[in-house]
């Protein structure tokens, strides 16, 4: 049983909102406004202010950045839950303290990647109701939203709720203004050896379930684009373990920041240790060493041996107009795995170095969605139309900001109302 | 008694979701095209396989959450 702790404070600065939290908080509550002005210009005006236009012979592209973002939401979250569940079927102790910010972050980017959805559909009222009503569950873009949305967050929040009881029951021991939010948590949990061999056995089966249910939903949702046969630079078998890979590295890179960022403001480093922080940076290189060879093997076949259309877009992601975001994209690859096997060679694992790799691989995972999307969208029909053209307005780029911010302010709340790392049992970490 | 709930609704959400694929959805055939295999058999058979999926998790919670019958 836990030890009683009533008479001390919340850790972790939980509840006590300083003035950096409070204008952080501000400056993301704008760019939330900001991005559900342009949203609300979307709504009135429809999507004639995106710079999405039909293909063929409006010459555009129907998707653009909202799917970008769709799938790279939808990447970070990989990491998340499946971090969280290698921690509990591998036991590896060292990382437990990751373990919470994990299924939070798989949380908070599903809950963005639903968003992102409702932001590309012109009637989102209307793709709720003949969604539910006519889709086909054999479709891997219905696959998307069951699995993904519905599914894969279901799970994560019951993953995220479960592992959270035991906290929530010693955080109800402390006074405090949330303490009926915790013990409503808890739901009478009390920390009995019973209890926590009950808990045991559901995380470990859960976490069993989450992880096939993980990788069938990420190459459901590269089989949305992988599948479509008249649509070269998509129809490829590696598109689903691709999208597996790089879902990998964004989300990972980006637990890299958040471990970092916690490491250094909580007290006592959250309980984080250089160890774990090594254990990601060493997870976070095989995945983009994975990613960068399937970026190698699929221009050499699209180059090599693909279809007139196929070769026109490896020609521009290379040479022409996307090459812009390619090859800043692949450098941003490049570089933090450069970074990190320095850092594995010298054994020199620096906290802010390795926050930056995440950083960086974040912004090439974008560039990478980006391409992903656009080029097969403007330059690869097999139809007889022209070239299309696509870019961004300043209303999808207002959401997308307004997205991101976000994501930002969920997990900036949750931080102050719930602790982001396991509680200690001895209220160390005040 | 928990353990017996926990494990009815993952054996039923699996169920359900399996029942909603094959047997309320828009059938397998061809070709797909055609509106006999593009609708589906029951209106909102998509909203049963999700519930099925929501099911199967939500016995996770009910294995943890649900107080165990005390013994007289």
């Amino acid at each position: 049983m836990a030890t009683r702790t009533q008479a001390e404070p919340l850790p972790y600065g939980i509840g006590r909102f300083g003035p950096l939290w409070a204008v952080t908080a501000l400056v993301l509550l704008a760019l939330i406004g900001l991005g559900s002005f342009a949203y609300t210009r979307q709504v009135m005006e429809g999507e004639i202010v995106t710079g999405m236009r039909d293909w063929g012979t409006m010459g555009g592209a129907p998707w653009g950045l909202y799917v970008g973002f769709i799938v790279y939401f939808v990447g970070v979250s990989f990491a998340g839950i499946s971090v969280a569940a290698l921690i509990r079927l591998m036991n590896l102790t060292h990382l437990r303290p990751l373990s919470r910010m994990a299924e939070l972050l798989t949380v908070v980017s599903l809950i963005l990647g639903a968003f992102s959805v409702i932001a590309d559909v012109g009637q989102p009222l209307r793709a709720f109701v003949n969604l539910s009503r006519y889709a086909r569950p054999q479709s891997p873009l219905f696959g998307t939203f069951t699995l993904v949305i519905s599914g894969y967050l279901f799970a994560s929040l019951v993953y995220l709720y479960l592992a959270g009881r035991r906290d929530a029951y010693l955080m109800s021991l402390r006074p405090s203004p949330f303490r009926w939010f915790y013990r409503a948590w808890a739901a009478g949990y009390q920390d009995t050896p019973e209890e926590q061999r009950r808990h045991s056995l559901t995380s470990f089966w859960l976490a069993i379930a989450i992880l096939p249910l993980l990788i069938t939903a990420h190459s459901t949702l590269g089989l949305v684009f992988g599948l479509q046969v008249g649509r070269p630079g998509w129809y490829s078998a590696l598109q689903a373990p691709a999208f597996v890979i790089l879902a990998g590295v964004s989300g990972v890179g980006l637990l890299l920041v958040i471990a970092s960022i916690a490491r250094r403001a909580l007290a006592g480093g959250g309980g984080i240790s250089l160890d774990a922080l090594r254990w990601l940076g060493y997870f976070l290189l095989v995945l983009i060493l994975a990613y960068l060879y399937f970026t190698i093997v699929e221009i050499m076949t699209g180059f090599y041996a693909g279809h007139e259309r196929e070769q026109e877009i490896v020609r521009l992601m290379l040479w022409g107009r996307y090459g812009l975001v390619f090859w800043p994209s692949v450098g941003l690859l490049a570089l933090p795995a450069g970074l990190l096997l320095l850092m594995a060679f010298f054994r020199w694992w620096n906290p802010p170095l390795l926050a930056v790799c995440g950083v960086l691989v974040n912004l090439a995972a974008i560039g990478k969605r980006y391409l992903i999307v656009v080029p097969s969208l403007t330059h690869g029909g097999l139809l007889p139309y022209g070239p299309g053209f696509y870019r961004p307005t300043w209303v999808e780029y207002s959401v997308i900001i307004g997205l991101l911010a976000l994501g930002g302010l969920l997990y900036l709340l949750f931080a102050k109302i719930f602790p982001l790392t396991e509680v200690p049992e001895t209220g160390k970490g005040g | 008694m928990r353990g017996a709930i926990a494990l009815l609704m993952v054996i039923g959400g699996f169920a359900l979701q399996a029942i909603a694929y094959f047997f309320l959805a828009a059938p397998w055939g061809f070709p797909p095209s055609s509106v006999a295999h593009s609708n589906p058999r029951v209106p909102f058979a998509p909203l049963i396989f999700i519930f099925g999926v929501v099911l199967v998790f939500l016995g996770a919670v009910v294995y943890e959450v649900l107080p165990q019958r005390r013994r007289v």
